[in-house]
């Protein structure tokens, strides 16, 4: 047998077995748990892009508290984190950084988009510095209206994501 | 070769020199984001700092000119929105000098007491994220914005909001106060009061807090005039200057009030000047609440501004702002001028940040209490 046919052999051999462990891990209650652990081990990125990150500030504060879902405080690399919450108006020059700091994150990787300058433009929609369409940047799980929205609002943003976590395909 | 793309976070990469490298710290980085400083080390030390601003600026001044004069009340309090009160105030007070009109006393009254809370409120996000949680201070952190909190509860009874209130239109504020208001603030101020003796305890004789802050970053009191900073940084220098006094706006002529100043000029003092003014703006509310007199809250002013030129100057929680508005007889501004205290005090962090550790420097730029969003308006 020579050495291509060899390494064909291999590559299908292996490509069979990987679905089938694809399919075990997908489909039985091995999947319940990822996404669980998963729903539990949202780290936010600490990209701040404009002024709501005051209200970013009181959701992590005392009175919410969202370290009972597994938020940790503020992790220093984004090499750990998998949650970017888009805080507030994207400028030109931050829209680079931002899609850079994005891909730099590990998969699988969520995005909250907060405020109305991001979702739509809001308040600025109508100015020369600022980019309208964030989600042409990169895809976006949930979005909170509001110019800032209050806390409240981006911790139950954070509960529907959850919710969306915990009923994702593990290989999707 | 691989590239590897240009990191938004810490990134190094060599000088001509051999001995030296260049950080670049920012906009993504632990502490508040959205400003990236240009740092030349060597070894451990910082020889030289350059500050990258401008990721937030949304052009504030652009848009206020196809804007009609109440329009732009809430995209200009944006630039702070942790002290949207005096930016707000700043804008208002050119308006009503050029259309003549004259807010009644009770106005003013009620514009000085929320325009002190929210000097605290910004104070205490100050001192939570720009001096707790930079000198790696947890709990001050979180009793900070705790306390935070409580404030805000109460601005939203007054105006509505929790942060951007859009309270002072021209020719005074939205409402009157509300039933119960008085009580609930004065009963916040005793609790206040209390906390602040706890945050002396925890945060600022913590020997933790004074070994990293006493004697780094020291701003002498001629250079801080030769560079123009502005607000709690110049009165940390020993150079007492308040506009609250220069030339009182609101009702503080009638107030009774000191103007903490310390003579170091170190980072150490201008975390303590902050607290004390917390003190005096305590001390402000309790008289304005006493002293509050009776009447209309607010008069009619026109949606026309005639033709000339007005400035106004407000003490904002990061020192003076100062607004230019021109008019032309519509109802638009044909140039607004903002010059803000964040952008005059960031002026100081390239001259504070040479010759210390790397270390030092998120102290020093923390004791700065800078806004970007602010500088960059």
């Amino acid at each position: 047998m020579s050495q291509d046919t060899l390494q064909d052999f291999a590559g299908v051999w292996i490509g069979k077995m990987s679905e089938l462990v694809q399919t075990i891990i997908g489909s039985g209650p091995i999947k319940y748990i990822v996404n669980w652990s998963r729903m539990y081990a949202l780290w936010p990125v600490h990209i701040t892009t404009a002024c709501c990150s005051a209200e970013f500030g009181a959701m992590m504060g005392p009175r919410l508290d969202p370290e009972r879902f597994g938020m940790q405080a503020v992790a220093g690399g984004l090499r750990q984190c998998d949650l970017l919450i888009v805080e507030g108006t994207v400028t030109k020059k931050m829209a680079k950084r931002l899609k850079i700091v994005y891909e730099q994150m590990p998969k699988p990787r969520y995005v909250i988009a907060m405020g109305d300058c991001a979702c739509s433009g809001g308040l600025f929609h109508d100015s020369y510095s600022i980019v309208n369409d964030v989600h042409k940047l990169f895809p976006i799980d949930v979005y909170v209206p509001g110019c800032p929205p209050r806390p409240e609002a981006l911790l139950s943003a954070i509960v529907k994501l959850r919710e969306k976590i915990r009923r994702q395909e593990v290989f999707a | 070769m691989t590239t590897e793309p240009p990191s938004p976070g810490i990134s190094i990469s060599k000088t001509a020199e051999p001995s030296t490298l260049d950080v670049s710290v920012g906009p993504q980085h632990p502490g508040s984001g959205h400003c990236r400083i240009l740092i030349r080390v060597d070894g451990d030390y910082i020889v030289s700092a350059d500050p990258d601003i401008g990721y937030v600026h949304r052009g504030c001044e652009k848009i206020a000119e196809y804007r009609n004069y109440v329009s732009n009340i809430p995209h200009l309090e944006r630039p702070n929105i942790a002290d949207a009160i005096h930016l707000n105030w700043g804008y208002v007070l050119p308006i009503e000098e050029l259309q003549g009109v004259v807010v009644p006393p009770r106005g003013k009254y009620i514009s000085t007491i929320a325009a002190e809370m929210n000097r605290i409120m910004s104070h205490l996000y100050g001192l939570a994220i720009m001096q707790g949680v930079f000198s790696g201070h947890t709990t001050i952190f979180m009793w900070a914005f705790g306390d935070r909190d409580l404030f805000i509860e109460l601005a939203e009874m007054l105006t509505g909001a929790r942060l951007t209130y859009s309270f002072l239109v021209p020719g005074g504020p939205r409402r009157d106060l509300p039933f119960g208001f008085e009580d609930r603030l004065s009963r916040l101020l005793d609790y206040f009061e209390k906390r602040l003796v706890e945050y002396d305890r925890i945060f600022f004789s913590n020997p933790s807090v004074i070994a990293r802050a006493k004697g780094i970053g020291v701003l002498k009191r001629e250079d801080a005039k030769k560079l123009g900073v502005v607000g709690p940084v110049l009165r940390a220098s020993g150079v007492k200057y308040d506009v609250r006094k220069v030339e009182p706006y609101g009702a503080y002529a009638d107030l009774e009030f000191d103007i903490p100043t310390f003579e170091e000029g170190d980072s150490y003092s201008r975390y303590l000047i902050r607290f004390e003014e917390m003190k005096q703006s305590v001390r402000i509310i309790r008289q304005a609440l006493e002293k509050i007199p009776k009447g209309p809250i607010a008069r009619k002013a026109p949606l026309v501004a005639p033709e000339g030129e007005a400035t106004g100057r407000v003490e904002s929680s990061r020192g003076e702002i100062t607004y230019l508005v021109m008019g032309d007889n519509s109802d638009k501004p044909s140039r607004v001028k903002i010059m803000n205290g964040s952008f005059r005090n960031l002026i100081a962090l390239p001259f504070l940040v040479r010759n210390v550790h790397v270390a030092d420097m998120p102290i020093i730029y923390g004791s700065l209490d800078y806004w970007p969003v602010e500088a960059d308006r």
